[in-house]
């Protein structure tokens, strides 16, 4: 081969080499680049298009761009109760919450018309489009005032399609006044930028749902009586009853009702640690959430780190997860899609927000369909936890989350954060049980009693959205 | 009659790419009326040449000037579209690299005889650089300026002229010698140091004061052009055998000595953990590039203009792969790699040795050029800031490049009269 022809092939080699660079940048990593947050494309983009609105299911502003003396503002009309989920987006500060995650749509990017295509090529001021939420701005008005003087969460789903009805977060901040305050509200305890809906915590008994199905699988009969003395030994491990209350005999039925530790300790040890992990597994625990914004992993041990949950543990750890201590977190997030699950049959629905998308002229570009993620359960596991969620209302401790006028199924968690505090509060709910329009979770962080802190907010939120209907 | 044609039609095709681009911009108000004066004379350049051409029967190669062209037509559009100040001086330099290249295509009766200096050329070379070292002017963290009143140039462009002339009209002489050797170091067979040690005086003279004035980059495109070069001509692996363990050696070696190369190597292995420090330019460079997508942002949409320092030098390119996409930028890469296929079939048609290994020469240039400010601008390999021939703003660099190129036309049209049995005109 002559000496020419190996320099054009070593050259046309080079510069194929070169492509690739290019094809990886502009293809494979233009995803996930656009929303590096030093990346400051989606927040230039502002300068050329008026940022859409942002409205709720009923058509309520919750965010707009106001033009005034040439310059646009954005107005956040529902204030504080909006955020942290609605965020901010600002030249100084960056973006955050919904205002960040949906910037695409909000700018036009993505789901455009045509026209909004071919003025974004020609660089024509145009403006951006339009995003309907499945929130309910009364709702979340409720959530938010529920919360008020507390740190914690609410979130509240339609197990059926796994619309987000409300999103509430505490401590929160005003987004009209965020570049002034914005030196106070970094410095403040409770973290206010953060959604706590989407942060970590111990779940207590309310973990004790997820148990059931490990229960379920391992064919332990549900009728079978135990008896509860306050405590009993696994191991050498002393588990104990909240305040060392002796339930006396119980079936699964009752042990869930009031909220027996040791029987779900001892059920899940006979069960095995793989059943318990399995069922885990099916819930959610260890995998991402498919969802607008990013919510941590749900995890069973501190060494899985985020990522899969582990394939065994060891009997001590298996019994204190149970009953959610030991080193078992979640988030309230995805607490709500596990009592959705429970409510729909089994099936945990794909959660969103962003119900519509309407470019100009309210042409409807995009529309959200409910699809199913997890099929956690059989419609007979559901059944049963259902039933027993609702003897936990009718003479359990979840007693003070009941309505009069309506069937509601739920379960209480007093989880132990570790150190000498009060525990987090939280209060998992559907109803109606028979037909259930609506999941809640309610979590009040260093609370107390899940049925003393967290019940009544939650009552109120389904009092709420059922007589709407 | 039906070529000059199809020439003035490729000419006018050129013309309307500049028009279109200017007219996006005009309507962004971008341009002024200086800049459209300018253009106008630019094309009428073009279209005048192509006449030219067709009227002294240029028989040359016909795709270099139109690509060169286009090439540079691209360049200025997004000059304007970055910074229409800078546009403006760069379609000064444009029109006189065009009248340079002429000059020198019609003007240089003989390139044969510019083998009569040979060693002059390599010294004025390393003169060159001493002085720039000396009495240089420090700009953009090197000390590459000389200015001379208020005119002021990089004598490091102009030494790839003289460099590039000394390299050839050397390896033209010497060539049998250093394809066979005449020392024997058991089984290989190398040159002795009577014939090597002229160029290897130079070769570390010229890489010396380039690293002593910090233009890293030049010191690189030049050894890798030396190290292609004397490959092209002796078709020994020995040479790339040696060169490649001494240009790793000196990289580590540079690597602890300098600063700004250790800043260099850690912006390019982890862009984002110093995004605000080192890291910045080419984290800014990745999201523009990455933001344009396989069609682009679309010509003046991009963040990249404003955001990337050096948008309208180093790395305009990000620029144009932001705004016109996956689809754009491969082209232009494209453009370039057809330059450099015709530099070397240049080569090949050339009839004497000095023109093979020149022309040769001027597309490994130009090669190594592209193909190391592209990998950087990429993320492929470390930045090592060069312009982009016709295309980063720059003077010296645009009437270098026309001048070489012009050096490659007249070699073509030497070998197309000969062939036809007269002498060139």
């Amino acid at each position: 081969m002559s000496i020419i022809r190996r320099l054009a092939l070593i050259l046309a080699f080079s510069f194929f080499v070169l492509s690739l660079g290019l094809v990886y940048w502009q293809v494979v990593q233009a995803d996930e680049l656009v929303n590096h947050p030093a990346n400051r494309r989606l927040i230039l983009m502002e300068g050329k298009v008026a940022r859409g609105g942002i409205f709720d299911r009923n058509g309520e502003v919750l965010a707009q761009s106001i033009e005034a003396d040439g310059s646009t503002r954005r107005e956040y009309p529902k204030g504080e109760m909006m955020e942290p989920l609605l965020g901010y987006a600002t030249l100084q500060h960056g973006s955050a919450g919904l205002e960040s995650a949906l910037a695409e749509l909000l700018l036009g990017q993505k789901y455009g018309t045509p026209g909004q295509q071919l003025q974004r090529f020609f660089d024509l001021p145009r403006q951006g489009n339009d995003v309907v939420l499945s929130l309910d701005a009364g709702l979340q008005k409720t959530a938010y005032q529920g919360l008020q003087g507390k740190t914690g969460s609410v979130v509240a789903l339609d197990p059926r399609t796994g619309q987000v009805l409300a999103l509430a977060s505490q401590p929160s901040y005003s987004p009209n006044q965020l570049e002034e305050n914005w030196a106070q509200i970094i410095q403040q305890t409770g973290s206010p930028l953060q959604n706590h809906a989407f942060s970590l915590f111990p779940p207590g008994s309310i973990m004790k749902v997820v148990t059931s199905k490990a229960l379920f699988t391992a064919g332990i009969d549900t009728t079978d009586l135990f008896h509860c003395e306050g405590s009993v030994i696994i191991n050498g491990q002393r588990i104990s009853e909240q305040n060392g209350k002796e339930h006396g005999w119980v079936n699964y039925n009752l042990a869930l009702a009031d909220s027996c530790n040791t029987y779900f300790s001892v059920q899940a040890v006979e069960s095995g640690a793989r059943r318990f992990l399995a069922a885990a597994r099916d819930f959610g625990f260890g995998k991402a959430i498919p969802f607008e914004l990013p919510i941590t992993r749900s995890s069973i041990t501190n060494t899985a780190g985020g990522g899969p949950i582990p394939d065994t543990l060891d009997e001590n750890m298996l019994a204190a997860s149970a009953f959610g201590q030991g080193q078992v977190l979640v988030s309230p997030f995805h607490m709500a899609l596990i009592t959705a699950g429970i409510a729909n049959h089994g099936v945990m629905m794909k959660p969103y927000i962003v119900e519509r998308v309407l470019a100009e002229q309210n042409k409807v570009t995009y529309q959200a369909h409910p699809e199913p993620w997890l099929t956690a359960l059989t419609e007979e596991q559901a059944k049963k936890i259902t039933s027993a969620m609702i003897t936990a209302v009718n003479e359990g401790t979840a007693a003070p989350g009941a309505i009069s006028s309506v069937q509601v199924a739920a379960k209480t968690g007093s989880a132990e954060p570790g150190g000498d505090v009060l525990t987090h509060a939280w209060y998992i709910a559907f109803a109606p049980a028979e037909a259930p329009r609506i999941a809640v979770v309610v979590m009040i962080e260093n609370g107390g009693t899940g049925g003393g802190a967290a019940a009544p907010i939650a009552r109120n939120l389904i009092i709420q959205a059922l007589s709407g209907k | 009659m039906r070529t000059i044609w199809s020439q003035v039609s490729w000419r006018l095709l050129i013309i309307a790419v500049l028009l279109t681009g200017l007219l996006v911009l005009h309507r962004q108000g971008k341009m002024t009326v200086q800049i459209w004066q300018m253009a106008g004379i630019y094309a009428a350049l073009i279209v005048c040449g192509c006449l030219l051409e067709c009227i002294l029967s240029y028989r040359g190669d016909r795709w270099l000037l139109p690509v060169i062209q286009l090439i540079s037509v691209i360049g200025l559009v997004f000059l304007v579209r970055v910074n229409p100040a800078l546009a403006t001086k760069q379609f000064l330099w444009a029109i006189l690299g065009l009248a340079l290249f002429y000059l020198i295509l019609w003007g240089l009766k003989d390139y044969r005889r510019l083998g009569e200096i040979q060693y002059l050329w390599g010294l004025i070379a390393v003169v060159l650089l001493f002085v720039t070292l000396l009495f240089g002017v420090t700009s953009g963290g090197a000390r590459s300026w000389l200015k001379i009143g208020s005119l002021g140039f990089e004598p490091e462009e102009v030494v790839k002229v003289f460099l590039l002339i000394f390299l050839a009209v050397y390896l033209d002489n010497h060539e049998q010698v250093l394809k066979i050797g005449t020392v024997q170091w058991g089984r290989i067979s190398a040159p002795d140091w009577r014939t090597i040690g002229p160029f290897l005086l130079m070769a570390a003279f010229s890489l010396g004061i380039l690293a002593a004035q910090k233009s890293l980059g030049t010191a690189l495109v030049f050894y890798l052009l030396f190290v292609s070069m004397i490959y092209f001509s002796t078709e020994r692996g020995f040479y790339l055998a040696m060169a490649l363990p001494a240009l790793l050696g000196t990289g580590v070696l540079g690597y602890f000595l300098f600063g700004h190369v250790r800043v260099r190597v850690a912006a390019w292995l982890n862009p984002w953990q110093d995004i605000a420090g080192g890291g910045y330019q080419i984290a800014q460079s990745l999201f523009a590039i990455s933001g344009g997508g396989l069609l682009g942002s679309g010509l003046g949409n991009g963040i990249g203009a404003a955001q990337i320092p050096a948008a309208g030098t180093d790395f305009i390119f990000a620029v144009i792969a932001e705004e016109l996409g996956f689809a754009g930028a491969i082209a232009l890469v494209g453009i370039f790699l057809l330059l450099i296929f015709r530099a070397l079939i240049i080569s090949a048609r050339a009839e004497d040795r000095l023109g093979q290994i020149l022309a040769a020469g001027i597309g490994l240039l130009l090669a190594t050029e592209t193909l190391m400010i592209l990998a950087g601008v990429t993320k492929l390999l470390p930045l090592t800031g060069i312009p982009l021939p016709w295309v980063s703003y720059g003077g010296s660099s645009m009437l270098i490049h026309f001048l070489l190129f012009a050096l490659l036309a007249n070699i073509s049209r030497h070998a197309a009269t000969r062939q036809r049995g007269t002498e060139p005109g």
